[in-house]
């Protein structure tokens, strides 16, 4: 029986990972459940009050794109736009070229997984480290991030530490606090090294020109100490009003990715270093980088633009904890995912029209989303634009002969009562290659079919 | 003006023209995203102290307890840049004391303390700017790092701070010691930034 990828994936995935995922999953929605309940007494209400500033934000984004453009050069930042994801990657390289730059670290950042910088750089001679822990170990092991926060949430010790052996960063140990320690003495001549810091954004404050950062391992930050030269990737979304919107999104950021009141290093950055200072890069630049934002924001999908990476609602997917984030074959999983990915996908959307299905809509994605997105309204407008645009739909029985039957009354009466003979087939011999995974663990009731039409027919001659 | 440019803003233009209207800017006031508990919290100082230890900072209010716990770590070379002569007496007695935070001495350095540009009592967080702190590695590449906190600099909460962030190229807000649960969901501290984040309050 033909099947949907989603569910074929975590059909076949490994027990151990699937258990690994739905745990660490499990746990984090148990926190962001816990740390909302414990600080506030409405949260629904800040959650709603920031997806409006979230919503006003693209609604606005003609006028706040452009200020934060000018405030950003007002405070010596270079600022660089790119329209697809191959022009962001070249704005990085020409960047680094003509700089001389070879060596270069980067902050985990999810758009320049969207737009597979690594591999860019690599194939332009340029050296690109990611820092990020779990990031690294996805590097080394030429992986794809499973979760956007967590991004090693599908491997365990014994993965990690066969792969640091493999690298060369010492004898085969699965301790996390030796891994760790490891990664750390590795890491520091890299960002000693390293001629520039490549980080993403998390907002963008049009008013001031601050470039937010939240990090919990102090790698942005090492990013921006030691290179000379600081890019930054950002969505053309990340764009906020002002500061004063910082209060409500920081706290919800936190709070929904980690459980945490803030993330450990909240880092604002307003312009290049100052020259009478011996660490901090002296050059800045800000990449804003479309990539079909601009499809997105015309389309009736706008609202998933509001989303601010905080992974709650992968957390809290049935889906997501069964298939682990591999499953979504995109950057972003989920039910974020579920809906950015076939979205970014542009030209591509049919490849990734199965994923709005991969989805009960039980609706615990917009329930925990920290910016109110209606997710489950946006995969069944998802599922319609599949449907108009005749995307492959396996595991969709065909309703051809339904819709026939259930057009015409006659057909209609005449299968009702004919059905009778339902009763006395054997229900695993049905030819119907749909039913039979369901019907090999559930009976039907008796078939009961054109007895209301007959009530009905009696009580009106009464 | 670049055609890149040009395009990002005619496309973004196109998208929101057909809006019927658009979402209006939120009004709210600056507490509203306030925990319940703060409002009974009265002494920024004791809420800042209670904050900070709860995310794993270290909190001292004078110089000779700070000094003793330095001692119990094992710390091998401290930078104290000037003009701290008490703390360098205190540290002189047990490590070798530096005012030069020098980059060939990244790894030999295990302790700095470098001034802060205030704190905020709600997070617990320290706030650490260019201005203050002259030199980002400094407060960062160390496992034991202690900011110095003027008490006068405490503001009470995340929105207050927002509100007065001095104009700096960088400032960074450090709610504990750097860490990470990327391995299997246990959280280790001390990744690239500091094992031990700490405060001396004065």
């Amino acid at each position: 029986m033909a099947e949907q990828k989603v569910e074929l994936f975590a059909r076949r995935l490994d027990h151990g990972v699937q258990k690994a995922v739905h745990n660490n999953s499990a746990a984090g929605t148990e926190k962001r459940y816990n740390v909302l309940g414990t600080d506030y007494s409405a949260p629904d209400d800040l959650r709603r009050l920031a997806g409006q500033i979230r919503q006003h934000s693209i609604e606005y984004l003609d006028t706040y794109l452009e200020q934060a453009e000018q405030s950003l050069k007002r405070q010596g930042a270079h600022v660089h736009f790119a329209v697809t994801a191959d022009d962001a990657c070249r704005a990085v390289s020409d960047i680094l070229q003509k700089a001389g730059a070879k060596k270069v670290v980067k902050s985990k950042s999810m758009i320049s997984e969207e737009i597979h910088l690594n591999d860019h750089l690599g194939t332009m001679g340029i050296e690109s480290v990611e820092t990020d822990l779990g990031e690294y170990i996805i590097q080394i092991d030429g992986d794809h991030p499973s979760h956007i926060v967590k991004p090693i949430i599908h491997k365990n010790r014994r993965d990690i530490a066969k792969s640091f052996e493999r690298e060369g960063l010492g004898d085969y140990n699965d301790d996390p606090e030796t891994i760790t320690r490891r990664a750390r003495v590795f890491m520091r001549d890299k960002y000693l090294q390293a001629d520039a810091g490549i980080t993403g954004a998390n907002f963008v404050s049009a008013e001031s020109g601050r470039l937010v950062l939240v990090t919990n391992e102090g790698n942005s930050r090492f990013c921006l100490a030691a290179p000379k030269i600081h890019i930054a990737l950002v969505g053309i979304e990340k764009v906020i009003p002002s500061d004063a919107d910082l209060a409500v999104l920081l706290n919800l950021l936190g709070r929904s990715a980690t459980g945490q009141q803030l993330t450990v290093y909240t880092e604002f950055i307003n312009g290049p270093a100052r020259t009478d200072r011996p660490s901090g890069p002296q050059e800045m630049h800000v990449i804003f980088v479309d990539n079909q934002r601009s499809e997105i924001l015309a389309s009736d999908c706008r609202e998933i633009l509001r989303c601010i990476r905080c992974g709650a609602c992968l957390n809290v997917c049935p889906v997501y904890r069964q298939a682990s984030g591999h499953a979504y074959r995109s950057v972003y999983p989920g039910p974020l995912g579920a809906v950015l990915s076939p979205l970014l996908a542009g030209k591509k959307f049919k490849e990734l029209a199965d994923l709005p299905k991969a989805s009960s809509l039980c609706g615990a994605c917009n329930e925990v989303c920290p910016v109110d997105i209606p997710i489950p309204d946006l995969l069944l407008k998802l599922r319609n634009r599949g449907h108009q645009e005749h995307a492959p739909s396996p595991g969709t029985p065909p309703m051809g002969a339904f819709a026939k039957l259930a057009s015409s009354p006659m057909l209609w009466r005449f299968a009702m009562k004919s059905n009778k003979v339902m009763n006395l087939v054997p229900l695993e011999k049905l030819p119907l290659p749909y039913l039979q995974p369901w019907l090999k663990t559930r009976t039907l009731p008796t078939w009961r079919g054109g007895e209301f039409r007959s009530w009905m027919k009696s009580r009106h001659k009464k | 003006m670049s055609t890149a440019r040009e395009q990002i803003f005619s496309s973004v233009r196109a998208a929101l023209a057909p809006l019927p209207e658009r979402t209006p800017r939120p009004v709210f006031s600056k507490d509203v995203a306030e925990p319940k508990w703060l409002a009974a919290e009265t002494d920024s100082l004791a809420l800042f102290q209670k904050r900070a230890e709860a995310t794993g900072t270290k909190c001292f209010t004078d110089m000779d307890a700070c000094a003793s716990w330095l001692r119990t770590q094992a710390v091998r070379v401290v930078y104290i840049p000037a003009p701290l002569t008490h703390l360098v007496a205190l540290c002189s007695e047990f490590c070798e004391v530096t005012s030069e935070y020098s980059r060939t001495r990244v790894n030999e350095i295990d302790a700095a303390f470098t001034p802060s540009a205030g704190a905020i009592a709600e997070s617990g967080s320290i706030i650490l700017s260019d201005e203050s702190t002259p030199d980002r590695l400094a407060a960062l590449a160390p496992w034991h790092h202690i900011a110095l906190v003027s008490r006068a600099e405490i503001h009470r909460t995340i929105a207050d701070a927002l509100a007065a962030m001095p104009a700096d190229p960088n400032l960074i807000w450090v709610t504990g010691p750097s860490k990470t649960a990327d391995v299997e969901g246990i959280l280790i501290q001390g990744v690239h930034g500091p094992g031990a984040q700490a405060c001396l309050i004065l």
